[in-house]
């Protein structure tokens, strides 16, 4: 056995602290972790995926402080400080869980190795556009790729999330007019 | 649905149940397993040349690499592992051998040179760059003509030359039915190499109990059950010590229906070292090892008759299969495809083909959603298009004579293929109608240009062999293939249903259509019923998924299990309730006597009855367990067929073109469930697209691969697939259990030819067509600007 000690690059760790999924993380990472392996092997999150390490596929798309970015293309002492949001810490939130319900009755999902990537680019799209059209719904998931599906059901599963949100916006905003 | 009157669940559009932990971020891929304790890392040093000879590997710089355990090298492995034999020596066929760690010769940039373990994947990766390689570079060939010429240098010198597989038939009286014919036309169609690109790429896990000397393999495949056969075989270990396991896959199309170096030597390091041993590829290392596919030549002749007959048809098919044969397909998958899959919806007599599988100093190819039937069909429509021109034939017309009609079968076709059935005719005008074929025709300007663009139609008749079984891949001479499928269906003593499946599932919702199909004979709602599959500790033994014979065979595996499960049920109901059998119906979790509630006993009641944990006995002579195993093997292949429409534009100062709508009438027999049927179809189109427009692999000429991330190897994206409107038309088939046909890949196959046929239309004006792919901007530009042919 050639075993070395577990602690054999320590020398060169960085104390990591960032708030993960709304949980405050603190961790000794080497500086060249990508976030990608920091949520997947410090974390056990392993919702986030990789598909190609080098920011194609979108497989690995999560949310730092609110906006998208690629785990894989992200050093992990780069969320110093910051909030990050995996798949895992979507919940309850109401735009992630319509585009779930949405996706699994649109059958939107395949082998669902992309879908996480999906969720959270499509979860961007919708509160930042409420009721996008077919084409910005195209655009806007073109950062992501999936082998499985073609899109059409994903694109259709979006557009669905959309109106089921409004219809809900809607409904509230009657409710709130007959008060 | 009115044709499925006599079903509950089948047929039903019911969403997956594989859904909400995907969604939830709790799938379990191979690399989200939970790391097992001792766990070392895997990292494969690949050849950085295509045909070199192994002087020297200098490991001891990654050795000397805190936290590296160990590295390998084929010179050290010694004769340890037997090398990959995917065919024997037989008419037709050359054995190749395929050694798991080169220690010699290396055969393509990608071969496996030398493995580092290490206890962090980091360090494993960093240690590789420490290794010194001294390899003597040797001339490669990679093309399929530098193979084929004299004196060619020779990928596996032992065989004589670089064809591993040659097959050649010919009908009787072709030659004659040849010269009778009023025109000829011919092309040469050539596709461009593909990469299958499954957003997981490939990875796998091995854990040995040492006590026991008994391996666990999580593996990222299509195949366990025949991976675990490869692992017996090439590491001499009792398969009865072996479990192999498909956790969650993402994505398969092919190429993981391939055993590979990487699966074999974790199972062997494993043993080895006592520890577990994982490797995770990543994407370039994907592009390098996975298999390709479609790197293929077709010369094709159609011979008719002046009111377009077509009298016979000469196809000589040459496929670039890489550096090895894989296992288990072999070296004969694409050609011997690339013969047989020609003859699909149109009526022919004569054939004659010729096919050879082609080796060179690149990564093996393989299988690949489709095989060779897109780019066949791309060449024989092709052909169609240009016989049309000849002749002064409306293309739709010359379509419509020339399709099978329904009254024509069962059919034999010319390659010697029977069918039951095909609803070209259907399909065709229900396509038409779809997508207004009359309204755009009559909006299309005569040049095609509208604006800066060029629009077309095309319109493409496909046939998809589906569930082949065991006759078929002996036929064929695949050896390895099993062809039947499995099932085990057992009611639990609390009642409640377990299935295991002999397949593994990739995302094609197996556990939900499966569950449907055992819902049907149980009378239980398929939300109720755990369906597991890719285990071989769990599942009967069994072929595999691919080639489209999921739901035919491992769904007739599970329809006959279930349906010997109810028998009982029903023999134990009759016999408590004191009624006949025949009488019994199951419904709502219960075996009832038909229409009268009061009269049933639950399959709880009869679980516990069968598990002797109930006061009321079983019937005399019945066995205890509620449970069964039952195998299908279908008699042949059963043919689904399609029509696919599409309408593109052309760019004309870029050349690009983009495809606007889409539209699929299809025939994939009964369907146990439509939602996952027109996930399968879009998921084909899209990768039908991508081959169609922009895919490609290329390697320069000494051999090293040029397109190594997914920046340089380019699929569709969202903004390239149009959304696409399908039609079922449903025809069961009197060949199948359940009159099930599949349905994995006609998608790709319809959407190549489809698209290309468009594309010719767009260019009709210029006289020219298309005959290679894909159809680059750098091409349509080419044939944009060639002069017009003289007429």
């Amino acid at each position: 056995m050639t075993d070395t000690p577990p602690d054999a690059n320590a020398a060169d760790r960085r104390l990591l602290r960032t708030t993960v999924n709304g949980i405050a993380r603190q961790e000794l990472v080497e500086p060249r972790m990508l976030l990608s392996d920091f949520l997947r092997r410090t974390l056990h999150l392993t919702g986030t995926h990789v598909g190609c390490a080098h920011g194609v596929c979108g497989c690995c798309t999560v949310l730092v402080d609110g906006a998208t970015a690629r785990a894989c293309l992200t050093f992990a002492v780069q969320v110093q400080d910051r909030e990050v949001q995996s798949v895992e810490g979507l919940g309850e939130d109401p735009i992630a869980a319509a585009l779930r319900a949405s996706f699994h009755e649109c059958h939107a999902l395949q082998c669902g190795y992309c879908t996480p990537g999906f969720l959270m680019a499509a979860r961007q799209l919708l509160s930042e556009t409420p009721e996008p059209d077919e084409e910005t719904i195209r655009v806007a998931l073109s950062g992501n790729i999936c082998r499985c599906t073609g899109y059409v059901n994903i694109v259709r599963a979006v557009r669905h999330a959309a109106d089921s949100l409004a219809a809900a916006r809607d409904q509230q905003q009657g409710l709130s007019d007959a008060r | 649905m009115p044709g499925n009157a006599p079903f509950r669940h089948i047929g039903r559009p019911m969403p997956r149940t594989e859904d909400a932990r995907l969604l939830a971020g709790g799938a379990a891929f191979v690399d989200d397993l939970p790391e097992l304790p001792g766990t070392l890392h895997m990292a494969c040093m690949r050849s950085p040349v295509a045909h070199g000879r192994i002087r020297e590997i200098d490991t001891s710089g990654a050795l000397g690499l805190p936290g590296v355990h160990a590295v390998l090298t084929g010179a050290e492995l010694g004769d340890r592992i037997a090398p990959m034999v995917a065919d024997r020596d037989k008419a037709g066929f050359r054995e190749t051998r395929r050694d798991i760690l080169p220690a010699d010769t290396v055969r393509f940039v990608g071969d496996t040179i030398a493995v580092v373990l290490a206890d962090d994947p980091y360090v494993a990766e960093d240690a590789l760059s420490l290794i010194v390689a001294d390899i003597e570079e040797l001339e490669p060939v990679v093309a399929i003509d530098a193979a084929l010429a004299d004196g060619a240098v020779l990928v596996h010198p032992e065989i004589g030359d670089n064809i591993p597989f040659s097959i050649a038939q010919t009908t009787e009286g072709f030659e004659a039915a040849f010269a009778a014919a009023a025109a000829v036309v011919s092309d040469v169609f050539t596709s461009t190499r593909l990469a299958g690109v499954a957003m997981e790429p490939r990875g796998c896990v091995a854990q040995v109990d040492v006590g026991l000397d008994s391996l666990t393999l999580w593996s990222s495949t299509q195949v366990p059950h025949l991976l675990r056969l490869a692992i017996a075989e090439l590491l001499d270990w009792p398969e009865s010590r072996l479990r192999v396991i498909a956790p969650d896959v993402g994505g398969g199309f092919g190429p993981k229906a391939h055993v590979y170096p990487e699966e074999i030597l974790c199972a062997y390091l494993a043993r080895r070292h006592g520890r577990p041993v994982k490797w995770i590829g990543d994407r370039q290392d994907d592009f390098l090892t996975t298999t390709h596919a479609r790197d293929s030549r077709f010369a094709v002749e159609m011979a008719l008759s002046a009111d377009g007959d077509i009298l016979a048809v000469r196809n000589h098919v040459d496929v670039n299969i890489g550096a090895y044969a894989c296992f288990p397909f072999g070296a004969n998958a694409e050609a011997g495809g690339g013969a047989i899959y020609m003859p699909g919806a149109y009526r022919f007599a004569h054939y004659d083909f010729r096919a050879r599988s082609v080796m060179t100093h690149t990564a093996p190819a393989g299988v690949y959603r489709g095989v060779a039937a897109p780019v066949a069909h791309f060449a024989f429509e092709g052909l169609l298009d240009r016989a049309a021109r000849k002749l002064g034939l409306d293309p739709l017309a010359l379509r419509r004579r020339n399709l099978l009609r329904p009254d024509e079968y069962p059919h034999v076709n010319a390659a010697g293929i029977r069918s039951d059935g095909g609803s070209h005719h259907e399909c065709l005008e229900r396509a038409l109608a779809a997508i207004d074929h009359d309204g755009f025709r009559a909006a299309q300007p005569a040049d095609r240009r509208i604006g800066g663009r060029l629009v077309g139609i095309g319109v493409a008749c496909i046939t998809e062999h589906t569930g082949q079984g065991a006759s078929r891949y002996r036929t064929r001479g695949l050896l390895r293939v099993p062809g039947m499928e499995g099932a085990t269906v057992r009611i639990e003593s609390d009642g409640n249903v377990s299935v295991a499946i002999s397949q593994s599932t990739q995302g094609q919702g197996h556990l939900t259509a499966f569950a449907q199909v055992v819902a049907e004979s149980l009378g239980v709602d398929p939300e109720q019923i755990t369906v597991s599959e890719g285990d071989t500790a769990l599942s009967p033994f069994g072929s595999g998924t691919f080639a489209s014979r999921g739901a035919v065979i491992a769904g007739g595996a599970a329809y006959r299990a279930s349906q010997e499960v109810a028998a009982k049920i029903r023999r134990i109901a009759a016999h408590h309730l004191e009624v006949a059998e025949g009488d019994i119906e199951l419904v709502e979790g219960h075996a009832r006597l038909k229409g009268v509630r009061q009269m049933a006993l639950s399959l709880r009641e009869i679980a516990g009855i069968a598990h002797s944990l109930d006061p009321r006995a079983l019937p005399e002579g019945e066995e205890y367990g509620l449970e069964a195993r039952r195998f299908y093997d279908p008699p042949g292949v059963v043919l689904s067929n399609a029509v696919h429409a599409a309408c593109v534009s052309i760019d004309t100062d870029t050349g690009q073109v983009r495809v606007e709508r889409y539209v699929v009438a299809h025939d994939c027999g009964r369907i146990i469930n439509p939602l996952i049927v027109a996930g399968q179809v879009h998921g084909g189109v899209a990768q039908g697209l991508g081959q169609a427009l922009m895919e490609g692999v290329h390697y320069d000429e000494t051999g090293q691969l040029l397109t190594t991330q997914l920046l340089d190897y380019i699929v569709p994206l969202a903004a390239d697939v149009p959304d696409i409107a399908l039609c079922h038309v449903e025809t069961p088939s009197s060949d199948t259990l359940l009159g099930i046909k599949g349905a994995g890949e006609g998608g790709v196959i319809g959407a190549v030819p489809a698209i290309a046929l468009a594309v010719n239309d767009a260019l009709a004006g210029r006289g020219a067509m298309v005959s290679r792919l894909p159809l680059s901007p750098e091409y349509i530009l080419s044939l944009m600007t060639m002069p017009a042919p003289g007429r």
